[in-house]
């Protein structure tokens, strides 16, 4: 008996043992399972709900989330596309880009695609690394639609769906836009592109549709940098010239001839007399309304700009130097 | 029995245990960082602009920044802030405001209040947070003198000249110029204000000559603003005067009219398309008229072989 | 002549034709309506996908529906241009091929646009371009042409159809269902062949042959337009008017050939579609081949020599990417249709269709070598990962709208040619008419 005794009491151990783990397991997962399906829940709800959250402390120490507010003040202060035709009021708008400080932080391209909910690959301002000859230096050359004076996109465009404004601004019109994609084919500067599939952000109906936001796109249209004339309207800089963190994009009016980056309030024809500004590809007689300063004088060293994801860098295989330098081993 | 009994109520508290505590450690996971507010550090700025009415802008900068991340800040929301004048142990309020969403409460203080001014001429502003349980209070104090600028744009021997003249008053009334003081002459632009002077005011008197080639809006029309900021005794002021100085010589854009990308075409082109058109659809309509003419002859003439 | 007995004659030969469906022609249209299945079929994935599913992307925004545009419009123009010329200088042996290059002006006509629908992203606001034209695009431009091109070739075809109808409708020994007769009689507008509704006839066929040269010309200009009035590398180029009006006038020629052989063979008409068609058609399609050459060569030769650095990249796209393209194209597609027609030895039917087959397919790959490289070497570089996005490649959906529209265009044709007999019937009345007159004529010289 006396034997009998401490077998049973090990056996019963070892089944309370293994029931016990038995159920440990089973409760952790079937738990787990119903708290993955929660947060999924909230994770959908959360993802349908495109109005970004600011996150805000009280006096009380607890972290709210509010609606942020749009800064360009949409819906109220929404353009009509009909009344986007006609410009701001006795402006000419114009950019310089100072080539000697870009180092490729790529900043201007982020706050541009989250202010135009822009997916990924999808860049109104592109960053491209340009080297003019294979011995020539490479230089990091932001490239937004140059709104020229005389575009070859408005000229071809069938229905006058994209038009230049009086103040120089050239925008597009998605509600007219056919999508015969002529105006992408006669851009020289590869500035516009084309919707080619559906997306769900099409469906946006959140924000007015107006041809200075450019949100929401519309499937089968061409869409492209527009100069950000909503911001402009509340006396904003671009999204891109305010994202720089080295203050390489001026926007101004040449009207008054003053440009600013946010920081440095300069006159437009002091700068482009003084750095030598030019215009990319002036020979094509289209005129540019985007000025660039050569890069001389730089202020980073050109591989400072590789800082970013590989497939980024794979872009710029086909440049002489980064041949080199893959060469050398140094990517 | 018993143990039956004790083995299964223990397994299954612990199984409610779990649960519970799953439940706990799932939301733990889906909002990661708890907020804990003691690796927060606050940034509390307090600053006084005089505007060109002779008011007074009280600003304060409320945001909490994170000790270990410093780019991570929450703005404070709500949070009351009150200003006061104060002199000694006398404190007059002069207003109060909320933070706004980004942490910014602003009170102006209009041109008519009469300030307390301490022996040497300062007045002397707090802009208090009174705290809460979990929120420290803080307060900041500065010590201003009440600075009056006076901007005069005229042409002296057709020279655009800009005359600036800082004194303070005291309270008898009594106009005395200040010593030295750095300001900064703008011209004002759509987006922000271009710099196009800095000096130091003299004996109360700032005199500069206006450049001759800055062009203004459409009418000629610009703003002159003068503006001393960080000034360790008078903080920051600004005044401003409209003046029509600007050459406005940038010959604008000639409305593009009847270009190849205007709304209207050149108008060759409605010229050579109408005649092209006109041509070939009137050759159409001769051709479809005789075809008819074909039809009602060979109609009449089956007429005929009927009858 | 017994123009009655001459009549009956005629209908009696080609009524086979037109009364029944053999098992072959079944076949054939089962076929193509197959084919033109699977391509509604791609229409619609495309309509609810989005342009998303072709090959189209960024850079290479134009693809095979543009190109296919361009060739069937280039062998529109073609074949208006060839029967216009032909029916205003009164060529003898017109009369066989007349109606079949008719046929093909038209029916290419429609097929071509059907392309560049396929191409417009937003086919919803089609009506766009006439609420809100804008007259200094090119693309309104080449709207116009084409529509105002379309009407006068169908009124032109039509025209051509009259005589025949009539012919049909009189006769009654025709074994065609009754609303076929209902429609001859219709559609011959009273004809009853009098001599002044014939001069009548006449005359507005001669004006409209004018018309139609005059719009192929134009027309086809204005779409050469659409490219070389662009600042593209390889489309900014001042020739490219004529140039396309030579090459489509190749392959239209290609193409017409190619039908001569096929409805030959098929309707067993060698007594009409004779050997010195051929010959003559091959002779036309050796000047054109040698027209074509110089152009080509003009050029890319220019481009080679001045070498601009842009003009140098296109070449090193075209020579690195496209290489076997570019040798059929503009090597093979050129001089192997020079070496057979050149030779009196070579030229048989058979052979003088061979070369028209090369031909025809050295054209479309010239199309594709103006559209796709140029997209592919912009002025700024393309510098992005997605393949797609650097090359352009089409997808199953592009090339079954393609053979789709082949086969649509061949049905067409089928169809229409079991409603009206493929020799005009009136074109042999009339030439033997004017035989008989050229006899008498010189009988009474004879006699005098």
């Amino acid at each position: 008996m006396k034997d009998k005794k401490p077998t049973k009491n090990t056996t019963d151990r070892r089944n309370f043992l293994k029931l016990g783990l038995a159920s440990t397991v089973t409760a952790v997962a079937g738990s787990s399972l119903v708290s993955c399906l929660a947060s999924d829940e909230e994770g959908s709800a959360a993802h349908s709900h495109e109005q970004e959250k600011m996150r805000l402390l009280t006096p009380e120490g607890k972290i709210v989330e509010v609606d942020a507010k749009n800064i360009n003040g949409y819906p109220e202060a929404l353009i009509t596309p009909k009344e986007s035709r006609s410009g701001i009021p006795n402006r000419k708008f114009v950019m310089v880009i100072d080539l000697a400080r870009c180092k490729n932080a790529r900043k201007c391209v982020e706050g541009c695609q989250k202010a135009h909910k822009l997916d990924y690959n999808e860049e109104f301002m592109k960053v491209q690394l340009l080297q003019d000859n294979p011995d020539g230096s490479p230089y990091w050359f932001p490239k937004p639609c140059f709104h020229c004076d005389e575009p070859p996109c408005v000229t071809v465009c069938p229905t006058g769906a994209t038009f230049k404004r009086e103040d120089n601004i050239v925008l597009v019109d998605n509600d007219r836009c056919i999508g015969c994609k002529f105006c992408v084919t006669s851009c020289p500067y590869s500035a516009r592109q084309f919707n080619w599939g559906h997306k769900a952000k099409f469906e946006d109906k959140s924000e007015p549709y107006s041809p200075e936001t450019s949100v929401p796109a519309a499937e089968g249209t061409v869409m492209k940098c527009d100069f950000c004339p909503d911001m402009l309207r509340e006396g904003k800089l671009p999204h891109c010239a305010t994202s720089c963190p080295m203050g390489v994009i001026y926007f101004g009016d040449k009207n008054e001839d003053i440009v600013t980056n946010g920081e440095e309030t300069v006159r437009f024809s002091t700068l482009i007399e003084e750095r030598g500004g030019y215009r990319h590809l002036e020979h094509l007689g289209t005129k540019p309304n985007v000025y660039y300063l050569p890069a001389v004088n730089r202020q980073f060293p050109l591989e400072r700009g590789f800082n970013v994801d590989e497939d980024i860098i794979e872009r710029y295989k086909d440049v002489p130097y980064v041949q080199k330098l893959k060469k050398e081993g140094k990517i | 029995m018993k143990n039956t009994f004790f083995k299964y109520s223990f397994l299954a508290s612990f199984i409610v245990l779990l649960l519970v505590g799953n439940k706990n450690f799932a939301q733990d996971k889906i909002k990661e960082e708890e907020f804990n507010l003691s690796k927060y550090k606050t940034i509390y700025k307090f600053n006084s602009l005089k505007q060109t009415d002779n008011s007074r802008l009280l600003e304060v900068s409320l945001v909490v920044q994170n000790k270990k991340n410093r780019k991570d800040k929450i703005p404070v929301f709500k949070a009351d802030i009150d200003f006061y004048n104060v002199l000694g142990d006398e404190e007059i309020l002069l207003g109060s405001a909320q933070t706004s969403e980004e942490g910014i409460a602003k009170y102006s203080v209009p041109a008519t209040q009469q300030y307390l001014v301490d022996e040497d001429g300062y007045i002397n502003l707090i802009a208090r947070f009174n705290g809460t349980e979990e929120l420290k209070g803080k307060d900041e104090d500065i010590a201003v003198k009440d600075l009056n600028l006076e901007l005069t744009l005229t042409e002296i021997d057709s020279v655009k000249t800009v005359i600036v003249k800082a004194f303070t008053i005291d309270s008898l009334g009594i106009k005395t110029p200040i010593e030295e003081a750095d300001l900064i002459v703008s011209v004002k632009g759509m987006l922000s204000n271009m710099p196009v002077e800095e000096g130091t005011i003299e004996e109360g008197l700032f005199e500069y000559e206006f450049p001759n080639d800055i062009p203004g809006d459409d009418d000629g029309d610009l703003t002159v603003v003068v503006s001393i900021e960080d000034n360790d005794d008078f903080g920051n002021i600004i005044q401003e005067k409209s003046v029509n100085w600007g050459i406005h010589n940038v010959t604008p854009l000639k409305k593009a009219k009847n270009t190849l990308w205007s709304d209207s075409a050149p108008l060759w082109m409605y010229i050579v398309l109408t005649i092209l058109l006109v041509g070939v659809w009137a050759n159409y309509i001769y051709t479809i008229f005789n075809l008819f003419k074909i039809k009602n002859e060979g109609q009449k003439l089956e007429v005929t072989t009927e009858e | 002549m017994n123009l009655d007995k001459r009549k009956r004659e005629l209908v009696k030969e080609f009524s086979p034709t037109l009364e029944h469906y053999s098992l072959k022609t079944k076949l054939w249209i089962g076929s193509l309506v197959a084919i033109i299945l699977v391509g509604v079929y791609a229409f619609f994935v495309q309509l609810i996908n989005g342009h998303i599913v072709t090959g189209m992307r960024d850079n290479v925004v134009w693809g095979i529906y543009i190109i296919n545009f361009i060739f069937f419009v280039g062998i529109s123009y073609s074949g208006a241009f060839i029967s216009g010329i032909l029916h205003f200088f009164k060529t003898p042996w017109k009369n066989s091929v007349s109606r079949i290059v008719e046929l093909i002006t038209v029916l290419s006509l429609l097929i071509g646009p059907i392309f560049i629908l396929l191409c417009i992203g937003r086919l919803d606001r089609l009506h766009y371009i006439f609420l809100y034209p804008r007259i200094q695009s090119p693309i309104t431009w080449d709207i116009i042409a084409i529509m105002t091109d379309l009407v006068g070739c169908f009124i032109y075809l039509y025209l051509t159809f009259i005589p025949d109808f009539a012919i049909l409708r009189d006769n009654d020994d025709i074994k065609v269902s009754q609303w076929k007769k209902k429609l001859y009689r219709f559609l011959a507008m009273n004809y009853q062949d009098t001599k002044s509704q014939r001069e009548r006839l006449h005359k507005i066929t001669r004006t409209m042959s004018v018309m139609v040269i005059v719009l192929a010309l134009v027309a086809y200009t204005v779409l050469a337009w659409i490219f070389s009035l662009t600042l593209q590398p390889g489309w900014n180029s001042t020739i490219f008017a004529p140039y396309f009006i030579v090459a489509g006038l190749y392959s239209g020629v290609g193409v017409i050939i190619i039908a001569m052989y096929a409805t030959r063979k098929f309707f067993h008409l060698e007594r009409h579609i004779r050997k010195v068609h051929f010959v003559a058609a091959g002779i036309v399609l050796l000047v054109l081949s040698l027209l074509f050459g110089y152009f080509t060569f003009s050029e890319y030769f220019a481009r080679w020599f001045s070498h601009k650095s842009t003009d140098g990249q296109l070449l090193h796209t075209l020579f690195s990417g496209y290489f076997w393209e570019f040798i059929f194209a503009n090597y093979i597609g050129v001089l192997i249709p020079i070496f057979i027609l050149f030779f009196k030895k070579f030229r048989t039917i058979k052979s003088i269709t061979f070369a028209a087959v090369i031909a025809v397919l050295g054209l479309w790959l010239n199309r594709f070598l103006i559209v796709v490289p140029t997209l592919e070497t912009p002025y700024l570089p393309i510098q992005d990962t997605r393949e797609a996005f650097v090359h352009y490649s089409a997808t199953w959906v592009e090339y079954a709208l393609s053979f789709a529209g082949i086969a649509a265009f061949c049905l067409l044709f089928t169809l229409l040619i079991k409603l009206v007999p493929i020799i005009p019937m009136s074109g042999i009345i009339d030439y033997e008419r004017e035989q008989n007159k050229r006899k008498k004529l010189k009988g009474k010289n004879k006699n005098k």
